[in-house]
């Protein structure tokens, strides 16, 4: 029984112990992972090393004494020396298991050859009750003690407690910037809402509105987005309205052309991604975001401001009036940052530019020659029906009296024939900034 | 089975679970660039700036500015820092095109001057800067980029221009809307003086501001940083044309002009003692 039971203990670890052997640096380059420290752990502090070592460097500043760099790495903790085909990622989590004083040396100066990462090429000291300790991670911090210094004394195992891979309660690190990406994007849906997007290049017009997005992220750094925005407040600037009253000039129709709704689909890469602590108490993950997209959009224009109607010695406020302008098309770049919080959950603050193409001829509907032909039958009192205008023009929009302000419509078709007279296009930047939250699944 | 025999199923067991449980463990890990800590900690030293500004939006005038600074980081969060410098400033097309058009319109003849027509010159500002962000950022998996986003606030004087593009003190020519005293028509290059009314003054302006700093290497940093500049607009109402363009002043001050904002995208570099 025993030789069998050997046997199939030998074939179960063989395949195994297979990418522990020595491999072309192309084929370790992929498999050379750094186990991650897990949740949360608590790791009791190695003990001290029995054989007899050099006198200990001790550091002449505070400094020296918090940031143990190239002396102690390369003296004083020759165990933990990073083997040479932990390559790039390896190197990464040395740096970032150092305080970064001496990141800028090179953590695998004095690395010696060992065929794995996970290789042990000694047995583990005993711990304390006699037992053997567990294997020291290797984002684990180093301990003053093991230096000589004056530091505070890290021999306390809460002082040694890693939280998500950062030693938070080490007082000789000052700040913790967790080292990996936590959340993985590949493959999951984000819906976003954005409940404000306001204008910020308003020169002739205002837009604030709401929008909504869907992104599905093809991959780690790539994603599908669709994106659908109404502007719910959509008006000329107060700008132009003051050029109208002071000197009596305004934009150009196309110029002033402003977007009621926009949907737009397209891609969106995030090649940057960081870390930040706020005050050093908390750690924030955030990407950086850039997106770009093509679509339509609904436009108008202003026709008439609010005025005041007086009727019959009664004042009425008649609000301001707009003209369907068509459809445009729609092209959306933007960038921005996505701060997420959990496995579920981001915000995302970013700006993007919706261009689109303007130009304006024809005004709910109607073309110069409808408003001539409409101005002509409004001077002779005569109906519009009656009248040979272009199948879109929604003449309709231009007869009657509002019973409310008392405001008769036929006196806009001035204001509308004066926006089709000279036609004008433009090509227009609405670069809106965004403020919303995600939620991944 | 005897005790043996569990102890070899139990390593067997084991060497099977190690393996699943690291390569779960291992698809948790997607990046291990971010390096942990703080490297740089500004705190308790001098620096010095320089930065150009440029203008986000631009209606009737534009501006360019040019700042110097020195600061000291009370704390790593916390400086305080002290600015001048001269922005560079010019009208707009627009306010040009304003200017001839409305030269030759007899049917306004009593009006107000445009808001925000004041060019901004020398100034100087002291504030704080808060930065309670300090975070790195990953460039292309390999490159770590430290920084810290800041909030600026702060206040100063500065020196104010405004020429105004209605009130023309000596028409030339009010069919072309020339106003100066060019020598060729189509020439506005040829002039060397204007005939529209000016004022100036010296007031007090407030500045705030949020951005990032990418530090490079010990010394060196990059600022990027959107700052607005904010004064008390000034102008005068009810003018009238035919007063104004005799030489007289006319009109009343606005009771309440509101304030002008300039809001621009600075681009700096700091130097660390």
């Amino acid at each position: 029984m025993r030789p069998i039971l050997s046997l199939a203990l030998l074939v179960a670890t063989a395949p195994q112990a297979a990418p522990r052997v020595p491999a072309p640096a192309f084929a370790l380059a992929q498999v050379q992972q750094v186990p991650a420290p897990g949740a949360e752990t608590s790791l009791p502090p190695p003990p001290p090393q029995p054989s007899p070592r050099p006198e200990p460097m001790v550091p002449e500043t505070a400094d020296e004494a918090v940031s143990p760099g190239a002396n102690a790495r390369s003296d004083s903790v020759p165990a933990r020396r990073a083997p040479p085909d932990a390559s790039a990622s390896q190197e990464e989590a040395a740096v970032g298991s150092e305080p970064e004083s001496d990141a800028a040396a090179d953590p695998e100066a004095g690395a010696e050859p060992a065929p794995t990462v996970e290789a042990e090429p000694a047995p583990p000291p005993p711990g304390r009750d006699g037992q053997a300790a567990p294997p020291r991670p290797d984002d684990a911090p180093e301990l003053a003690a093991d230096l000589g210094s004056d530091a505070p004394r890290t021999t306390d195992a809460r002082q040694q407690r890693l939280v998500n891979g950062a030693p938070l309660y080490n007082p000789n690190v000052s700040v913790h910037i967790v080292q990996k990406k936590r959340f993985a994007d590949e493959g999951r849906h984000e819906l976003t809402l954005y409940p404000a997007a306001v204008q910020v290049n308003g020169k002739y017009t205002n837009h604030v509105g709401t929008a909504a997005h869907y992104t599905y992220h093809l991959q780690e750094n790539f994603a599908l987005q669709v994106m659908g925005q109404y502007n719910w407040h959509s008006n000329e600037s107060a700008f132009n309205l003051e050029l109208i009253d002071k000197v009596r000039e305004q934009a150009q129709a196309a110029s002033s052309l402003l977007l009621v709704w926009g949907a737009h689909a397209g891609v969106e890469v995030t090649p940057l991604y960081g870390k930040f602590a706020f005050l050093n108490n908390s750690l924030a993950q955030f990407s950086v975001v850039l997106s770009g997209g093509a679509g339509i959009g609904s436009t108008r224009h202003l026709i008439r401001p609010a005025v005041t109607n007086d009727v019959d010695g009664e004042s009425f406020k008649v609000p301001a009036r707009f003209g369907d302008t068509g459809t445009k098309f729609l092209g959306s770049v933007g960038g921005g940052f996505r701060l997420q919080f959990g496995e579920s959950y981001a915000l995302r603050v970013e700006v993007r530019d919706l261009i689109y193409t303007a130009r304006v001829d024809k005004v709910d509907g109607c073309n110069l020659a409808d408003f001539e032909a409409l101005e002509m039958a409004r001077s002779t009192n005569q109906e519009f029906s009656t009248l040979n205008l272009s199948g879109s023009c929604r003449y309709e929009r231009f007869d009657g009296v509002d019973p409310k302000t008392k405001k008769n419509y036929r006196e806009d078709i001035i204001l509308g024939r004066d926006l089709v007279s000279e036609p004008s296009s433009d090509v227009l930047n609405n670069i809106s900034f965004y403020a919303g939250f995600s939620v991944l699944f | 089975m005897n005790a043996r025999t569990l102890c070899v199923f139990a390593s067997l067991a084991v060497s099977l679970a190690a393996p699943v449980s690291a390569a779960q463990a291992d698809e948790n890990v997607l990046d291990h660039v971010v390096v942990r800590n703080r490297l740089y900690e500004p705190g308790g030293k001098l620096e010095l700036s320089i930065g150009a500004g440029l203008p986000l939006q631009s209606r009737l005038t534009a501006h360019y500015i040019f700042n110097a600074g020195v600061a000291y980081n009370l704390f790593d969060t916390f400086a305080v820092e002290a600015r001048a410098g001269y922005a560079a400033s010019r009208h707009t097309g627009l306010a040009r095109s304003i200017s001839e058009s409305f030269l030759g319109r007899e049917d306004k003849r009593v009006t107000d001057e445009l808001q925000d027509l004041w060019q901004m010159n020398l100034h100087g500002v002291v504030g704080v800067r808060w930065a309670p962000i300090y975070g790195k950022l990953s460039l292309l998996s390999d490159l770590p980029a430290h920084f810290q986003a800041y909030a600026w606030a702060g206040g100063g004087l500065g020196s104010f221009q405004r020429s105004s593009v209605i009130q023309c003190t000596q028409v030339v020519n009010r069919e072309l809307g020339i106003c100066d005293n060019r020598t060729s028509v189509d020439d506005r290059g040829s002039a060397t003086q204007d005939y529209w009314a000016k004022e100036s003054r010296v007031a007090p302006v407030a500045s705030a501001a949020v951005g990032f700093r990418f530090f490079i290497l010990d010394s060196h940093g990059v600022r990027l940083e959107l700052r607005d500049w904010i004064f008390r607009d000034a102008y005068r109402v009810n003018l009238v044309r035919d007063a104004w363009e005799s030489g007289q002043t006319t009109g009343e001050p606005a009771r309440s002009p509101g304030l002008t904002h300039l809001v621009q995208f600075d681009l700096g570099y700091t130097f660390s003692f």
